[in-house]
């Protein structure tokens, strides 16, 4: 188990949808138009059942954003290792020096939380705000909330304030039953959507890759060596080898091999 | 007959042989360090560990691929230009010129030559009914042929992926063809590698080939080297000389 793992712990029914979070991370982060980092989500209330006057016809807000999840898909996506889980503090990150934008990891998450940055060509999501944790402060969506929906911080710290809640409450985790990537974004009590719709797709070359390339490679390579070991045995073993010498055609390469 | 020593080289030849074959040595160990990704990678992920180490870190170590990838396809992109009447028409032209009676009854004889020697050879083309004798090659044999073709394609699909890659933080909008690209690239480069293992046993271990290797560096082979193992290109230089002498 890590040392730290930063991680959010969401009281989504404190929500009311002011998105005032997913505006101070776009500043924070500079996040380009028509992206975004971090979202609140919305339950519609089933109106069949509204009209029958039935139960839990409540709407629900559910505030979200990379869930730097304990067994990342993104990080199985991507080729270069640029998207990967930082060791000192669990969170997932991107090293957008090694990035080559290739975008294979953005269908990967399936909570939508990449996207391939217009100007930069590469992948941006959220990081928990490094440069604003850099400086001692908690990340922009949390500070901005003025609810105090989302709390941060270290889980494997027992004084941290969101492993006091963690500890205090039942908390749920939101994620799809065919792909769960174990978030480490905990909401306390209940939240709806609950069973996330949408599963981990890895682009088609990274699944050919794994699955037919990477054998077929071996395989080719393989093939040859062996070709190498017999030739090399032969000429070990049958150092005298030479033509027979009753066609004169090879007597006479016979003098020159 | 003599032994003197004739041409088979240019310095120009022999320096981007070399060239290209310290390209491959670098590119090849970057490039497999760069695949950072327990299901992709080839060797282990301790290998691509090693070369981050090495290098300071997975953005140097793409940094290195990355010019060293652009020196090698500038360097043949200008040796292609300058040199398109003299080198590489009359490359493509001997290693795309296949016989089917010559390279193919090769491919069998040598075949069975190199793996269970000469006896074997003259039991199995009795008992099938063909000359147990290795058919006369021109500048190039069947089996360097046989890899040059693949080496010139696939140093292009190489080349090309490359660039697709590298242009994709610039100007690629849709990433998919850069996704296609690192696959090709990978799966290029292991098949090129492939061969270049059986390239590697003829030149530097293989009997008889000795001449072979050391004209790599000296540009010239024996004249009884080049009649045994290059009839053909051998026949040919002799007639031309003989004219010129003669003319």
């Amino acid at each position: 188990m890590m040392k730290t793992q930063l991680a959010m712990v969401i009281d989504s029914s404190k929500c009311i949808d002011c998105k005032a979070c997913t505006v101070a991370c776009k500043v924070e982060n500079q996040v380009p138009e028509g992206h975004w980092r971090n979202w609140v989500k919305h339950a519609e209330p089933d109106a069949d059942r509204l009209a029958r006057g039935g139960k839990d016809t409540a709407g629900h807000f559910q505030p979200g954003a990379c869930m730097h999840c304990e067994e990342p898909t993104c990080v199985r996506a991507c080729p270069t290792g640029a998207t990967y889980k930082d060791e000192a503090d669990g969170s997932i990150r991107v090293d957008s020096a090694l990035c080559i934008g290739c975008g294979s990891c953005i269908p990967a998450c399936p909570y939508g939380a990449r996207y391939r940055h217009p100007e930069k060509k590469i992948v941006d999501k959220c990081d928990y705000c490094s440069a604003r944790r850099a400086r001692g402060e908690l990340p922009a969506c949390v500070v901005t909330c003025p609810t105090k929906a989302r709390t941060f911080g270290n889980l494997h710290d027992p004084k941290s304030e969101a492993a006091i809640l963690m500890a205090a409450n039942s908390t749920v985790r939101v994620a799809n039953p065919e792909s769960d990537t174990r978030p480490n974004m905990y909401y306390i009590g209940a939240t709806a959507p609950l069973n996330w719709p949408v599963k981990a797709q890895f682009p088609a070359p990274i699944s050919i890759w794994a699955k037919l390339a990477k054998p077929l490679i071996w395989g080719a390579v393989g093939l040859n060596a062996l070709g190498v070991l017999v030739m090399l045995g032969k000429q070990v073993l049958m150092a005298d080898d030479a033509p027979e010498a009753e066609d004169p055609e090879n007597q006479k390469e016979a003098t020159h091999g | 007959m003599g032994n003197r020593m004739m041409r088979r080289h240019t310095p120009a030849t022999i320096f981007m042989h070399w060239f290209n074959a310290a390209c491959w040595i670098f590119l090849l160990a970057t490039g497999i360090g760069l695949i950072k990704n327990d299901d992709l990678q080839p060797i282990g992920g301790w290998y691509a560990d090693l070369m981050r180490s090495i290098f300071g870190g997975g953005a140097n170590l793409l940094l290195a691929h990355e010019i060293c990838g652009v020196i090698w396809a500038a360097g043949f992109l200008i040796f292609g230009l300058v040199g398109i009447r003299k080198y590489v028409i009359p490359f493509v032209r001997e290693i795309a010129t296949f016989s089917p009676s010559r390279d193919l009854m090769w491919l069998v004889t040598k075949g069975i030559q190199m793996t269970l020697g000469h006896k074997a050879l003259a039991t199995i083309a009795r008992r099938f009914g063909f000359a147990a004798r290795i058919p006369d090659q021109g500048f190039y044999n069947t089996g360097q042929k046989l890899f040059a073709v693949p080496s010139l394609l696939g140093g292009v699909v190489i080349a090309v992926t490359g660039v697709i890659m590298m242009l994709s933080t610039s100007v690629i909008t849709d990433p998919t063809i850069v996704q296609w690209s690192i696959l090709i690239h990978f799966v290029t480069v292991g098949l090129v590698f492939a061969g270049l293992l059986i390239h590697i046993y003829m030149a530097s271990i293989a009997a008889g080939e000795r001449p072979a290797f050391i004209s790599m560096f000296t540009g010239t082979v024996p004249e009884d080297y080049a009649e045994h193992h290059h009839k053909l290109w051998y026949d040919e230089v002799t007639a031309a000389s003989g004219k010129e002498a003669s003319g």
